[in-house]
Protein backbone atom coordinates (compact mmCIF):
# COMPACT_ATOMS: atom_id res chain seq x y z
CA UNK A 1 0.00 0.00 0.00
CA UNK A 2 1.27 3.08 -1.12
CA UNK A 3 1.39 6.48 0.43
CA UNK A 4 -0.37 9.80 -0.66
CA UNK A 5 2.97 11.17 -1.91
CA UNK A 6 4.13 7.96 -3.65
CA UNK A 7 0.79 7.73 -5.45
CA UNK A 8 0.72 11.27 -6.38
CA UNK A 9 4.12 11.28 -7.79
CA UNK A 10 3.10 7.96 -10.18
CA UNK A 11 0.01 10.17 -11.21
CA UNK A 12 2.52 12.44 -12.69
CA UNK A 13 4.59 10.20 -14.20
CA UNK A 14 1.81 8.82 -15.50
CA UNK A 15 0.65 12.35 -17.16
CA UNK A 16 3.77 12.72 -18.65
CA UNK A 17 3.45 9.63 -20.02
CA UNK A 18 1.01 10.57 -21.85
CA UNK A 19 1.78 14.35 -22.77
CA UNK A 20 4.49 12.75 -24.39
CA UNK A 21 2.20 10.34 -26.69
CA UNK A 22 0.80 13.90 -27.79
CA UNK A 23 -2.47 13.41 -25.22
CA UNK A 24 -3.09 16.88 -25.36
CA UNK A 25 -1.73 18.77 -22.13
CA UNK A 26 -5.07 19.64 -20.91
CA UNK A 27 -6.41 16.52 -21.36
CA UNK A 28 -3.81 15.08 -19.61
CA UNK A 29 -4.10 17.12 -17.00
CA UNK A 30 -7.39 16.51 -16.25
CA UNK A 31 -7.15 12.83 -16.64
CA UNK A 32 -4.42 12.97 -13.93
CA UNK A 33 -7.25 15.06 -11.67
CA UNK A 34 -9.72 12.34 -12.10
CA UNK A 35 -6.97 9.98 -11.10
CA UNK A 36 -6.37 12.26 -7.76
CA UNK A 37 -10.01 12.02 -6.89
CA UNK A 38 -9.55 8.61 -6.86
CA UNK A 39 -6.82 8.31 -4.41
CA UNK A 40 -8.84 10.35 -2.49
CA UNK A 41 -12.12 8.52 -2.61
CA UNK A 42 -9.62 5.13 -1.28
CA UNK A 43 -9.85 3.55 -4.80
CA UNK A 44 -6.31 3.46 -5.64
CA UNK A 45 -3.50 2.37 -3.01
CA UNK A 46 -1.16 0.15 -5.55
CA UNK A 47 0.58 0.75 -8.40
CA UNK A 48 -1.66 -1.54 -10.57
CA UNK A 49 -5.10 -0.29 -8.93
CA UNK A 50 -3.62 3.08 -10.40
CA UNK A 51 -3.32 1.40 -13.62
CA UNK A 52 -6.79 -0.36 -13.40
CA UNK A 53 -8.59 3.15 -13.03
CA UNK A 54 -6.78 5.00 -15.80
CA UNK A 55 -8.00 2.35 -18.30
CA UNK A 56 -11.29 2.62 -17.16
CA UNK A 57 -11.55 6.76 -17.42
CA UNK A 58 -10.15 5.81 -21.19
CA UNK A 59 -12.15 3.39 -21.77
CA UNK A 60 -15.05 5.67 -20.74
CA UNK A 61 -14.06 8.53 -22.83
CA UNK A 62 -14.46 6.20 -25.69
CA UNK A 63 -17.57 5.17 -24.40
CA UNK A 64 -18.96 8.25 -23.82
CA UNK A 65 -18.33 9.55 -27.28
CA UNK A 66 -20.27 6.23 -28.51
CA UNK A 67 -19.43 4.73 -31.48
CA UNK A 68 -21.08 4.90 -35.23
CA UNK A 69 -21.07 2.46 -38.03
CA UNK A 70 -20.73 4.62 -41.17
CA UNK A 71 -21.88 1.74 -43.67
CA UNK A 72 -25.49 1.40 -41.18
CA UNK A 73 -25.68 5.76 -41.70
CA UNK A 74 -25.22 5.36 -45.19
CA UNK A 75 -28.07 2.50 -45.86
CA UNK A 76 -30.57 4.89 -43.88
CA UNK A 77 -29.77 7.14 -46.11
CA UNK A 78 -30.37 7.59 -49.97
CA UNK A 79 -27.82 8.73 -51.38
CA UNK A 80 -25.92 9.36 -48.39
CA UNK A 81 -23.63 12.78 -48.11
CA UNK A 82 -20.91 12.61 -46.27
CA UNK A 83 -18.50 15.73 -46.01
CA UNK A 84 -15.09 15.72 -45.20
CA UNK A 85 -13.24 18.31 -43.57
CA UNK A 86 -9.84 19.61 -41.82
CA UNK A 87 -6.34 21.18 -41.90
CA UNK A 88 -4.21 21.38 -44.95
CA UNK A 89 -2.95 17.95 -45.59
CA UNK A 90 -3.88 15.75 -42.96
CA UNK A 91 -5.37 13.42 -45.71
CA UNK A 92 -9.01 13.93 -46.56
CA UNK A 93 -8.78 13.21 -50.11
CA UNK A 94 -6.81 10.23 -49.89
CA UNK A 95 -8.93 9.09 -46.61
CA UNK A 96 -12.20 9.93 -49.43
CA UNK A 97 -10.69 7.61 -52.09
CA UNK A 98 -10.26 4.53 -48.98
CA UNK A 99 -13.88 5.55 -47.48
CA UNK A 100 -15.17 5.18 -51.18
CA UNK A 101 -13.49 1.96 -51.79
CA UNK A 102 -14.85 0.96 -48.81
CA UNK A 103 -18.71 1.29 -49.81
CA UNK A 104 -18.45 0.55 -53.01
CA UNK A 105 -17.64 -3.17 -51.63
CA UNK A 106 -20.24 -3.06 -49.34
CA UNK A 107 -22.40 -2.81 -52.54
CA UNK A 108 -23.23 0.73 -52.52
CA UNK A 109 -22.55 3.39 -55.68
CA UNK A 110 -20.43 6.03 -54.41
CA UNK A 111 -19.56 9.39 -56.55
CA UNK A 112 -16.15 11.16 -54.79
CA UNK A 113 -16.96 15.00 -55.34
CA UNK A 114 -14.24 17.16 -56.16
CA UNK A 115 -15.34 20.08 -53.91
CA UNK A 116 -11.75 21.24 -53.39
CA UNK A 117 -11.75 24.12 -56.28
CA UNK A 118 -8.68 25.91 -55.15
CA UNK A 119 -5.44 23.97 -54.27
CA UNK A 120 -3.67 23.10 -57.30
CA UNK A 121 -3.92 19.73 -58.46
CA UNK A 122 -6.86 18.82 -56.14
CA UNK A 123 -9.14 17.72 -59.22
CA UNK A 124 -6.70 15.98 -60.74
CA UNK A 125 -5.65 13.95 -57.62
CA UNK A 126 -9.41 12.89 -56.96
CA UNK A 127 -9.43 12.20 -60.70
CA UNK A 128 -6.36 9.52 -60.65
CA UNK A 129 -8.03 7.61 -57.82
CA UNK A 130 -11.35 8.08 -59.66
CA UNK A 131 -9.12 5.88 -62.50
CA UNK A 132 -7.33 3.44 -60.03
CA UNK A 133 -10.51 2.06 -58.08
CA UNK A 134 -13.09 2.84 -61.06
CA UNK A 135 -14.65 4.65 -58.83
CA UNK A 136 -16.68 8.03 -60.89
CA UNK A 137 -15.54 11.59 -59.38
CA UNK A 138 -17.75 14.68 -60.13
CA UNK A 139 -15.42 17.41 -60.92
CA UNK A 140 -15.47 21.26 -60.64
CA UNK A 141 -13.60 24.41 -62.11
CA UNK A 142 -10.51 25.50 -60.41
CA UNK A 143 -11.80 28.93 -58.94
CA UNK A 144 -16.06 28.01 -58.62
CA UNK A 145 -17.28 28.12 -55.39
CA UNK A 146 -17.53 24.61 -53.97
CA UNK A 147 -21.04 24.70 -52.19
CA UNK A 148 -22.25 25.08 -55.98
CA UNK A 149 -19.84 21.99 -57.35
CA UNK A 150 -21.38 20.22 -54.27
CA UNK A 151 -24.89 21.41 -55.11
CA UNK A 152 -24.73 20.07 -58.67
CA UNK A 153 -22.95 16.92 -58.23
CA UNK A 154 -25.87 16.03 -55.46
CA UNK A 155 -28.60 16.66 -58.77
CA UNK A 156 -25.87 14.65 -60.86
CA UNK A 157 -26.00 11.69 -58.29
CA UNK A 158 -29.79 11.59 -57.85
CA UNK A 159 -30.47 11.48 -61.12
CA UNK A 160 -27.54 8.41 -62.18
CA UNK A 161 -28.52 6.05 -58.63
CA UNK A 162 -25.53 7.21 -56.35
CA UNK A 163 -26.47 5.91 -53.49
CA UNK A 164 -23.70 7.74 -51.43
CA UNK A 165 -21.61 10.95 -52.03
CA UNK A 166 -18.30 11.80 -50.57
CA UNK A 167 -17.70 15.25 -50.82
CA UNK A 168 -13.75 16.31 -50.57
CA UNK A 169 -13.76 19.95 -49.22
CA UNK A 170 -10.19 22.29 -49.27
CA UNK A 171 -8.33 21.85 -46.79
CA UNK A 172 -7.95 25.13 -44.20
CA UNK A 173 -7.18 26.67 -41.31
CA UNK A 174 -10.04 26.40 -38.74
CA UNK A 175 -9.25 30.50 -37.81
CA UNK A 176 -9.29 31.69 -41.22
CA UNK A 177 -12.65 33.55 -41.15
CA UNK A 178 -13.28 33.58 -44.80
CA UNK A 179 -12.66 29.46 -45.99
CA UNK A 180 -14.79 28.93 -42.93
CA UNK A 181 -17.27 30.94 -43.56
CA UNK A 182 -17.32 28.63 -47.54
CA UNK A 183 -17.14 25.35 -45.22
CA UNK A 184 -20.54 26.51 -43.80
CA UNK A 185 -21.96 27.50 -46.80
CA UNK A 186 -21.05 23.95 -48.15
CA UNK A 187 -22.67 22.08 -45.16
CA UNK A 188 -25.98 24.52 -45.69
CA UNK A 189 -25.92 23.78 -49.49
CA UNK A 190 -25.03 20.16 -48.97
CA UNK A 191 -27.04 18.60 -45.99
CA UNK A 192 -25.00 16.13 -44.95
CA UNK A 193 -26.12 13.37 -43.00
CA UNK A 194 -22.69 12.80 -41.30
CA UNK A 195 -19.57 15.00 -41.23
CA UNK A 196 -16.20 13.64 -41.02
CA UNK A 197 -13.34 15.57 -39.45
CA UNK A 198 -9.98 14.31 -40.58
CA UNK A 199 -6.93 14.97 -38.06
CA UNK A 200 -3.00 13.52 -38.74
CA UNK A 201 -2.23 11.22 -35.98
CA UNK A 202 1.54 13.18 -35.36
CA UNK A 203 -0.32 16.36 -34.27
CA UNK A 204 0.23 17.60 -31.17
CA UNK A 205 -1.13 20.00 -29.08
CA UNK A 206 -3.18 21.83 -32.24
CA UNK A 207 -5.10 18.58 -32.07
CA UNK A 208 -7.97 19.81 -30.23
CA UNK A 209 -8.26 23.62 -31.03
CA UNK A 210 -8.74 22.16 -34.76
CA UNK A 211 -11.70 19.64 -33.52
CA UNK A 212 -12.98 22.76 -31.60
CA UNK A 213 -13.06 25.12 -33.93
CA UNK A 214 -14.26 22.79 -36.90
CA UNK A 215 -17.00 21.47 -34.53
CA UNK A 216 -17.99 25.02 -33.50
CA UNK A 217 -18.62 25.71 -36.80
CA UNK A 218 -20.25 23.36 -38.54
CA UNK A 219 -20.40 20.44 -36.05
CA UNK A 220 -18.85 17.20 -36.58
CA UNK A 221 -20.16 14.13 -36.43
CA UNK A 222 -17.32 11.42 -36.46
CA UNK A 223 -13.44 11.45 -37.05
CA UNK A 224 -10.93 9.85 -38.64
CA UNK A 225 -7.22 9.73 -37.77
CA UNK A 226 -4.66 9.40 -41.07
CA UNK A 227 -1.05 8.85 -40.55
CA UNK A 228 -1.35 6.38 -37.83
CA UNK A 229 0.87 3.96 -39.17
CA UNK A 230 3.59 6.69 -38.61
CA UNK A 231 2.57 6.93 -34.85
CA UNK A 232 0.16 3.74 -33.46
CA UNK A 233 0.17 4.95 -29.56
CA UNK A 234 -0.22 8.29 -30.73
CA UNK A 235 -2.95 10.09 -28.55
CA UNK A 236 -4.77 12.33 -31.06
CA UNK A 237 -7.40 9.53 -30.96
CA UNK A 238 -7.99 9.72 -27.28
CA UNK A 239 -7.67 13.73 -27.19
CA UNK A 240 -10.47 14.07 -29.62
CA UNK A 241 -12.73 12.20 -28.14
CA UNK A 242 -12.71 13.89 -24.84
CA UNK A 243 -12.82 16.81 -26.20
CA UNK A 244 -15.20 16.82 -28.76
CA UNK A 245 -17.25 13.53 -26.93
CA UNK A 246 -17.33 12.17 -30.60
CA UNK A 247 -16.38 9.04 -31.83
CA UNK A 248 -12.93 7.89 -33.76
CA UNK A 249 -14.42 5.47 -36.34
CA UNK A 250 -11.62 4.93 -38.25
CA UNK A 251 -7.73 5.12 -38.91
CA UNK A 252 -5.69 5.29 -41.73
CA UNK A 253 -2.83 3.24 -41.58
CA UNK A 254 -1.13 4.09 -45.28
CA UNK A 255 -1.28 5.67 -48.57
CA UNK A 256 -2.97 2.24 -50.41
CA UNK A 257 -7.25 2.01 -50.40
CA UNK A 258 -6.82 -0.83 -48.12
CA UNK A 259 -5.09 0.94 -45.61
CA UNK A 260 -8.07 2.09 -43.27
CA UNK A 261 -8.91 0.48 -39.98
CA UNK A 262 -12.06 0.31 -38.20
CA UNK A 263 -10.80 2.29 -34.49
CA UNK A 264 -10.73 -0.20 -32.09
CA UNK A 265 -10.87 1.34 -28.43
CA UNK A 266 -9.51 -1.88 -26.01
CA UNK A 267 -6.43 -2.05 -28.82
CA UNK A 268 -5.93 1.02 -28.68
CA UNK A 269 -6.16 2.04 -24.69
CA UNK A 270 -4.44 -1.07 -24.61
CA UNK A 271 -1.23 0.44 -26.90
CA UNK A 272 -1.65 4.21 -25.17
CA UNK A 273 -1.62 2.67 -21.71
CA UNK A 274 1.86 4.14 -19.90
CA UNK A 275 3.71 1.21 -18.18
CA UNK A 276 4.29 1.91 -14.77
CA UNK A 277 6.87 -0.11 -13.99
CA UNK A 278 9.37 1.94 -11.94
CA UNK B 1 10.76 41.35 -24.35
CA UNK B 2 7.67 41.43 -21.94
CA UNK B 3 5.26 40.21 -24.54
CA UNK B 4 7.49 37.69 -25.37
CA UNK B 5 6.34 36.09 -21.87
CA UNK B 6 2.87 36.30 -22.91
CA UNK B 7 1.42 32.87 -21.39
CA UNK B 8 3.68 33.22 -18.58
CA UNK B 9 2.62 36.65 -17.17
CA UNK B 10 1.15 35.24 -14.05
CA UNK B 11 4.59 33.20 -13.37
CA UNK B 12 6.72 35.82 -14.24
CA UNK B 13 3.72 38.12 -11.16
CA UNK B 14 4.86 35.69 -8.85
CA UNK B 15 8.30 34.86 -9.71
CA UNK B 16 8.88 39.04 -8.64
CA UNK B 17 6.42 38.41 -5.77
CA UNK B 18 8.42 35.63 -4.24
CA UNK B 19 11.04 36.47 -1.63
CA UNK B 20 12.81 33.64 -2.05
CA UNK B 21 15.37 33.72 -5.52
CA UNK B 22 15.86 29.86 -5.44
CA UNK B 23 12.72 28.72 -4.97
CA UNK B 24 11.19 31.15 -7.41
CA UNK B 25 13.88 30.01 -9.75
CA UNK B 26 12.23 26.71 -9.42
CA UNK B 27 8.48 27.40 -9.23
CA UNK B 28 9.29 29.72 -12.99
CA UNK B 29 10.90 26.50 -14.12
CA UNK B 30 8.12 24.36 -13.72
CA UNK B 31 5.73 26.68 -15.06
CA UNK B 32 8.09 27.07 -17.91
CA UNK B 33 8.46 23.24 -18.48
CA UNK B 34 4.88 23.20 -18.93
CA UNK B 35 4.27 25.93 -21.44
CA UNK B 36 7.25 24.66 -23.67
CA UNK B 37 5.19 21.06 -23.69
CA UNK B 38 2.15 22.82 -24.08
CA UNK B 39 3.77 24.25 -27.52
CA UNK B 40 4.73 20.81 -28.28
CA UNK B 41 8.58 21.27 -27.58
CA UNK B 42 9.76 17.58 -27.16
CA UNK B 43 9.29 16.98 -23.45
CA UNK B 44 13.21 15.74 -22.64
CA UNK B 45 14.39 18.62 -24.80
CA UNK B 46 12.01 20.64 -22.51
CA UNK B 47 13.43 19.47 -19.49
CA UNK B 48 17.15 19.84 -20.96
CA UNK B 49 16.64 23.48 -21.74
CA UNK B 50 15.18 24.17 -18.70
CA UNK B 51 17.96 22.27 -16.84
CA UNK B 52 20.11 24.79 -18.29
CA UNK B 53 18.56 27.74 -17.43
CA UNK B 54 18.37 26.46 -13.97
CA UNK B 55 21.96 25.82 -13.77
CA UNK B 56 22.74 29.18 -15.24
CA UNK B 57 20.68 30.84 -12.81
CA UNK B 58 21.61 29.45 -9.72
CA UNK B 59 25.27 29.45 -10.41
CA UNK B 60 26.11 32.75 -12.31
CA UNK B 61 26.20 36.07 -10.93
CA UNK B 62 24.24 38.91 -13.16
CA UNK B 63 26.08 42.14 -14.70
CA UNK B 64 26.28 45.19 -12.88
CA UNK B 65 23.28 47.06 -12.39
CA UNK B 66 20.93 44.29 -13.25
CA UNK B 67 18.51 42.60 -11.17
CA UNK B 68 18.74 39.32 -10.58
CA UNK B 69 15.39 38.62 -11.32
CA UNK B 70 15.04 40.57 -14.44
CA UNK B 71 18.59 38.90 -15.44
CA UNK B 72 17.01 35.54 -15.02
CA UNK B 73 14.13 36.34 -17.65
CA UNK B 74 16.98 37.28 -20.12
CA UNK B 75 18.58 33.78 -19.12
CA UNK B 76 15.18 32.34 -20.56
CA UNK B 77 14.93 33.91 -23.72
CA UNK B 78 18.70 33.89 -24.36
CA UNK B 79 18.89 30.17 -23.74
CA UNK B 80 16.26 29.22 -26.08
CA UNK B 81 17.36 31.61 -29.02
CA UNK B 82 20.75 29.64 -28.57
CA UNK B 83 18.90 26.67 -29.17
CA UNK B 84 17.74 27.90 -32.44
CA UNK B 85 21.23 29.00 -33.56
CA UNK B 86 21.01 32.64 -32.30
CA UNK B 87 19.56 35.87 -33.48
CA UNK B 88 21.28 36.21 -36.42
CA UNK B 89 19.55 35.80 -39.84
CA UNK B 90 19.96 32.94 -41.41
CA UNK B 91 21.97 32.70 -44.49
CA UNK B 92 19.77 32.18 -47.54
CA UNK B 93 22.22 33.14 -50.55
CA UNK B 94 23.29 29.94 -52.64
CA UNK B 95 27.00 29.93 -51.76
CA UNK B 96 27.53 28.59 -55.15
CA UNK B 97 25.80 28.20 -58.75
CA UNK B 98 23.81 26.09 -59.83
CA UNK B 99 22.84 26.05 -56.52
CA UNK B 100 20.73 22.34 -56.08
CA UNK B 101 18.12 21.47 -53.20
CA UNK B 102 16.46 18.74 -52.35
CA UNK B 103 12.73 19.25 -50.42
CA UNK B 104 12.18 16.51 -48.32
CA UNK B 105 9.25 15.74 -44.87
CA UNK B 106 6.27 13.65 -44.40
CA UNK B 107 3.69 12.99 -45.94
CA UNK B 108 1.35 16.58 -45.97
CA UNK B 109 4.30 18.49 -44.53
CA UNK B 110 3.78 21.11 -47.51
CA UNK B 111 7.04 20.12 -49.32
CA UNK B 112 5.29 21.02 -52.79
CA UNK B 113 3.50 24.31 -52.04
CA UNK B 114 6.90 25.01 -50.10
CA UNK B 115 8.66 23.90 -53.59
CA UNK B 116 6.95 26.76 -55.42
CA UNK B 117 7.56 29.36 -51.99
CA UNK B 118 11.25 28.84 -52.54
CA UNK B 119 11.22 28.78 -56.31
CA UNK B 120 8.98 32.11 -55.93
CA UNK B 121 11.58 33.92 -53.70
CA UNK B 122 14.74 33.03 -55.12
CA UNK B 123 13.01 34.52 -58.82
CA UNK B 124 12.14 37.33 -57.16
CA UNK B 125 15.69 37.74 -55.33
CA UNK B 126 16.70 37.60 -59.27
CA UNK B 127 18.01 34.03 -59.78
CA UNK B 128 16.91 31.70 -62.82
CA UNK B 129 14.75 28.78 -61.22
CA UNK B 130 13.76 25.41 -62.42
CA UNK B 131 11.43 23.18 -60.15
CA UNK B 132 11.98 19.13 -60.61
CA UNK B 133 9.18 16.80 -59.82
CA UNK B 134 10.34 14.09 -57.97
CA UNK B 135 6.99 13.17 -56.25
CA UNK B 136 6.50 9.48 -58.33
CA UNK B 137 3.74 8.26 -55.61
CA UNK B 138 0.91 11.05 -54.43
CA UNK B 139 -1.48 10.76 -57.11
CA UNK B 140 -1.40 14.21 -59.16
CA UNK B 141 2.09 15.75 -57.64
CA UNK B 142 3.26 16.61 -60.80
CA UNK B 143 0.52 18.55 -61.79
CA UNK B 144 0.28 20.01 -58.43
CA UNK B 145 3.65 21.28 -58.74
CA UNK B 146 2.94 22.34 -62.70
CA UNK B 147 -0.05 24.42 -61.91
CA UNK B 148 2.87 25.92 -59.02
CA UNK B 149 4.77 26.67 -61.79
CA UNK B 150 2.50 28.31 -64.10
CA UNK B 151 1.51 30.74 -61.24
CA UNK B 152 5.34 31.97 -60.41
CA UNK B 153 6.63 31.84 -64.23
CA UNK B 154 8.81 28.94 -63.47
CA UNK B 155 9.37 25.86 -65.28
CA UNK B 156 8.75 22.40 -63.80
CA UNK B 157 10.65 19.27 -65.04
CA UNK B 158 8.41 16.40 -64.90
CA UNK B 159 7.56 13.22 -66.87
CA UNK B 160 4.31 11.57 -65.25
CA UNK B 161 5.20 8.63 -67.35
CA UNK B 162 7.84 7.93 -65.27
CA UNK B 163 7.95 5.73 -62.59
CA UNK B 164 11.44 6.25 -60.81
CA UNK B 165 11.88 9.00 -58.76
CA UNK B 166 15.69 8.75 -59.20
CA UNK B 167 15.33 9.08 -62.69
CA UNK B 168 13.41 11.73 -63.13
CA UNK B 169 15.42 13.68 -60.30
CA UNK B 170 18.73 13.03 -61.96
CA UNK B 171 17.42 13.90 -65.05
CA UNK B 172 15.63 17.13 -64.10
CA UNK B 173 18.86 18.87 -62.66
CA UNK B 174 20.93 17.76 -65.52
CA UNK B 175 18.44 19.40 -67.72
CA UNK B 176 17.89 22.83 -65.69
CA UNK B 177 21.86 22.42 -65.43
CA UNK B 178 22.71 22.56 -68.90
CA UNK B 179 20.68 25.03 -69.35
CA UNK B 180 22.50 27.18 -66.85
CA UNK B 181 19.97 27.27 -63.92
CA UNK B 182 20.96 28.53 -60.99
CA UNK B 183 18.85 27.64 -58.24
CA UNK B 184 17.08 24.20 -58.73
CA UNK B 185 14.72 22.96 -56.74
CA UNK B 186 13.59 19.06 -55.98
CA UNK B 187 10.00 17.96 -54.91
CA UNK B 188 10.16 14.65 -53.47
CA UNK B 189 7.19 12.60 -52.00
CA UNK B 190 6.24 12.48 -48.86
CA UNK B 191 7.27 9.21 -46.57
CA UNK B 192 7.72 8.88 -42.62
CA UNK B 193 10.36 7.56 -40.56
CA UNK B 194 8.96 3.59 -40.43
CA UNK B 195 8.99 3.74 -44.48
CA UNK B 196 12.17 1.84 -45.08
CA UNK B 197 11.85 2.13 -48.13
CA UNK B 198 10.78 5.49 -48.73
CA UNK B 199 13.81 6.04 -47.23
CA UNK B 200 16.33 4.16 -49.47
CA UNK B 201 14.27 6.12 -52.28
CA UNK B 202 15.41 9.28 -50.74
CA UNK B 203 19.05 8.35 -50.21
CA UNK B 204 18.94 7.44 -53.74
CA UNK B 205 17.73 10.36 -54.81
CA UNK B 206 20.29 12.43 -52.93
CA UNK B 207 23.29 10.20 -53.79
CA UNK B 208 22.26 10.63 -57.36
CA UNK B 209 21.43 14.20 -57.47
CA UNK B 210 24.37 15.24 -54.64
CA UNK B 211 22.49 17.87 -53.77
CA UNK B 212 23.84 20.91 -51.89
CA UNK B 213 21.30 21.50 -49.36
CA UNK B 214 18.64 19.15 -48.25
CA UNK B 215 15.49 20.86 -46.57
CA UNK B 216 13.51 18.91 -43.81
CA UNK B 217 10.10 20.77 -44.53
CA UNK B 218 8.36 20.29 -41.21
CA UNK B 219 4.46 20.76 -40.56
CA UNK B 220 4.41 23.41 -37.49
CA UNK B 221 1.69 22.07 -35.51
CA UNK B 222 3.39 18.45 -34.90
CA UNK B 223 4.12 17.38 -31.86
CA UNK B 224 6.41 15.04 -29.39
CA UNK B 225 7.13 12.96 -32.69
CA UNK B 226 9.33 15.60 -34.17
CA UNK B 227 12.40 14.71 -33.19
CA UNK B 228 12.23 11.54 -33.84
CA UNK B 229 11.40 11.74 -37.18
CA UNK B 230 13.72 14.32 -38.23
CA UNK B 231 16.38 12.58 -36.50
CA UNK B 232 15.42 9.79 -38.69
CA UNK B 233 15.35 11.69 -41.65
CA UNK B 234 18.88 13.05 -40.52
CA UNK B 235 20.51 10.04 -40.47
CA UNK B 236 19.05 9.12 -43.89
CA UNK B 237 20.47 12.01 -45.61
CA UNK B 238 22.06 15.36 -43.84
CA UNK B 239 19.52 18.00 -43.32
CA UNK B 240 20.84 21.00 -44.32
CA UNK B 241 18.13 23.47 -43.22
CA UNK B 242 14.48 23.47 -42.20
CA UNK B 243 11.17 25.16 -43.37
CA UNK B 244 8.49 25.32 -40.77
CA UNK B 245 4.82 25.45 -42.51
CA UNK B 246 1.50 26.16 -41.63
CA UNK B 247 2.37 28.95 -38.97
CA UNK B 248 -1.13 30.36 -39.78
CA UNK B 249 -3.03 28.20 -37.55
CA UNK B 250 -2.95 27.90 -34.07
CA UNK B 251 0.04 25.57 -33.73
CA UNK B 252 2.56 27.35 -31.36
CA UNK B 253 5.28 25.57 -33.40
CA UNK B 254 7.20 23.80 -30.42
CA UNK B 255 7.39 20.86 -32.55
CA UNK B 256 10.11 22.69 -34.83
CA UNK B 257 12.35 23.66 -31.83
CA UNK B 258 13.26 19.59 -31.89
CA UNK B 259 13.81 19.22 -34.78
CA UNK B 260 16.57 22.30 -35.12
CA UNK B 261 17.78 20.08 -31.59
CA UNK B 262 17.56 16.92 -33.60
CA UNK B 263 19.48 17.85 -36.38
CA UNK B 264 21.65 20.58 -36.13
CA UNK B 265 20.01 22.38 -38.63
CA UNK B 266 18.49 25.94 -38.63
CA UNK B 267 15.14 26.98 -39.71
CA UNK B 268 15.17 29.36 -42.79
CA UNK B 269 11.67 30.17 -43.61
CA UNK B 270 8.56 30.02 -42.64
CA UNK B 271 5.17 29.05 -44.10
CA UNK B 272 2.43 31.32 -43.15
CA UNK B 273 -0.31 30.56 -45.37
CA UNK B 274 -1.13 28.46 -48.69
CA UNK B 275 -0.22 31.33 -51.44
CA UNK B 276 3.35 31.70 -52.56
CA UNK B 277 3.74 34.75 -51.03
CA UNK B 278 2.77 33.55 -47.63
CA UNK B 279 6.24 33.16 -46.85
CA UNK B 280 8.86 34.28 -44.55
CA UNK B 281 12.61 34.41 -43.79
CA UNK B 282 12.86 32.90 -40.39
CA UNK B 283 14.02 34.83 -37.24
CA UNK B 284 14.33 32.82 -34.10
CA UNK B 285 13.19 35.29 -31.46
CA UNK B 286 9.59 35.31 -33.56
CA UNK B 287 9.59 31.44 -32.94
CA UNK B 288 11.05 31.60 -29.03
CA UNK B 289 8.21 34.30 -28.67
CA UNK B 290 5.13 32.37 -30.03
CA UNK B 291 6.67 29.26 -28.24
CA UNK B 292 6.10 31.40 -24.89
CA UNK B 293 2.85 32.58 -25.88
CA UNK B 294 3.78 35.75 -27.72
N1 LIG C 1 1.42 7.21 -44.28
C1 LIG C 1 0.19 7.67 -44.51
N2 LIG C 1 0.03 8.67 -45.39
C2 LIG C 1 -1.22 9.13 -45.60
C3 LIG C 1 -2.34 8.60 -44.93
N3 LIG C 1 -3.44 9.30 -45.34
C4 LIG C 1 -3.00 10.21 -46.23
N4 LIG C 1 -1.67 10.12 -46.40
C5 LIG C 1 -0.80 10.93 -47.26
O1 LIG C 1 -0.84 12.26 -46.80
C6 LIG C 1 -0.64 13.17 -47.89
C7 LIG C 1 -1.74 14.21 -47.89
O2 LIG C 1 -2.96 13.54 -48.18
P1 LIG C 1 -4.19 14.25 -48.89
O3 LIG C 1 -5.27 13.24 -48.99
O4 LIG C 1 -3.78 14.94 -50.11
O5 LIG C 1 -4.54 15.32 -47.76
P2 LIG C 1 -5.66 16.44 -47.79
O6 LIG C 1 -6.14 16.59 -46.41
O7 LIG C 1 -6.66 16.15 -48.83
O8 LIG C 1 -4.78 17.70 -48.20
P3 LIG C 1 -5.32 19.14 -48.70
O9 LIG C 1 -6.48 18.88 -49.59
O10 LIG C 1 -4.14 19.74 -49.38
O11 LIG C 1 -5.69 19.87 -47.45
C8 LIG C 1 -0.60 12.31 -49.14
O12 LIG C 1 0.74 12.10 -49.47
C9 LIG C 1 -1.25 11.02 -48.70
O13 LIG C 1 -0.79 9.90 -49.45
C10 LIG C 1 -2.14 7.53 -43.99
O14 LIG C 1 -3.05 7.02 -43.34
N5 LIG C 1 -0.85 7.12 -43.82
N1 LIG D 1 -2.42 27.15 -44.15
C1 LIG D 1 -1.29 26.72 -44.72
N2 LIG D 1 -1.35 25.69 -45.56
C2 LIG D 1 -0.19 25.27 -46.13
C3 LIG D 1 1.05 25.86 -45.87
N3 LIG D 1 1.98 25.20 -46.59
C4 LIG D 1 1.31 24.22 -47.27
N4 LIG D 1 0.00 24.26 -46.99
C5 LIG D 1 -1.09 23.39 -47.45
O1 LIG D 1 -0.87 22.10 -46.92
C6 LIG D 1 -1.41 21.12 -47.78
C7 LIG D 1 -0.35 20.11 -48.11
O2 LIG D 1 0.65 20.77 -48.87
P1 LIG D 1 1.51 20.04 -49.96
O3 LIG D 1 2.46 21.04 -50.50
O4 LIG D 1 0.66 19.31 -50.91
O5 LIG D 1 2.27 19.00 -49.02
P2 LIG D 1 3.31 17.89 -49.44
O6 LIG D 1 4.28 17.77 -48.33
O7 LIG D 1 3.85 18.15 -50.79
O8 LIG D 1 2.37 16.61 -49.47
P3 LIG D 1 2.74 15.16 -50.06
O9 LIG D 1 3.42 15.38 -51.35
O10 LIG D 1 1.44 14.46 -50.17
O11 LIG D 1 3.61 14.52 -49.03
C8 LIG D 1 -1.95 21.88 -48.97
O12 LIG D 1 -3.33 22.13 -48.74
C9 LIG D 1 -1.20 23.19 -48.93
O13 LIG D 1 -1.92 24.23 -49.53
C10 LIG D 1 1.10 26.96 -44.95
O14 LIG D 1 2.13 27.53 -44.64
N5 LIG D 1 -0.11 27.34 -44.41
K1 LIG E 1 0.06 17.47 -41.09
MG1 LIG F 1 -7.36 17.29 -50.39
MG1 LIG G 1 3.88 16.96 -52.45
Amino acid sequence: IFSREKLESLIDELKLELVASDVAYEVAEEISSRLLKAVDEGLVRSREDLQRVLKNILIEVFEKAGSVDLLSVARANKPCKLVFLGVNGVGKTTTIAKIAVLLRDNGFKPLMVAADTFRAGAQEQLKIHSERTGIPVFTGKYGSDPASVAFDAIQFASSRGFDALLIDTAGRMHVDIDLVNELKKVVRVVKPHFKILVVDALTGNDAIEQARFFNEAVGVDGVIVTKVDAYEQGGVPLSIAYILGKPVIYAGVGQGYKDLKPFNVYEYVNRILPDLES
Amino acid sequence: MEMVFENLKESIAKFFRSEKYEEAVNEFIKDLQKELVKSDVNLNLAFEITKKIKERALTQEPPVGVSRKEWFLSIVYEELVKLLGGDSKPSIKPARKPWIIMLVGLQGSGKTTTAAKLAYFYKLEGYKVGLVAADTFRPAAYDQLRQLGEQIGVPVYGDPSIEDAVEIASRGVKYFVEKGFEVVIIDTAGRHHKEEDLLEEMRLISSSVKPDEIILVIDGSIGQQAYNIAKKFHETTPIGSIIVTKLDGTAKGGGALSAVAATGAPIKFVGLGEKVEDFEVFKPSKLVGRVLGY
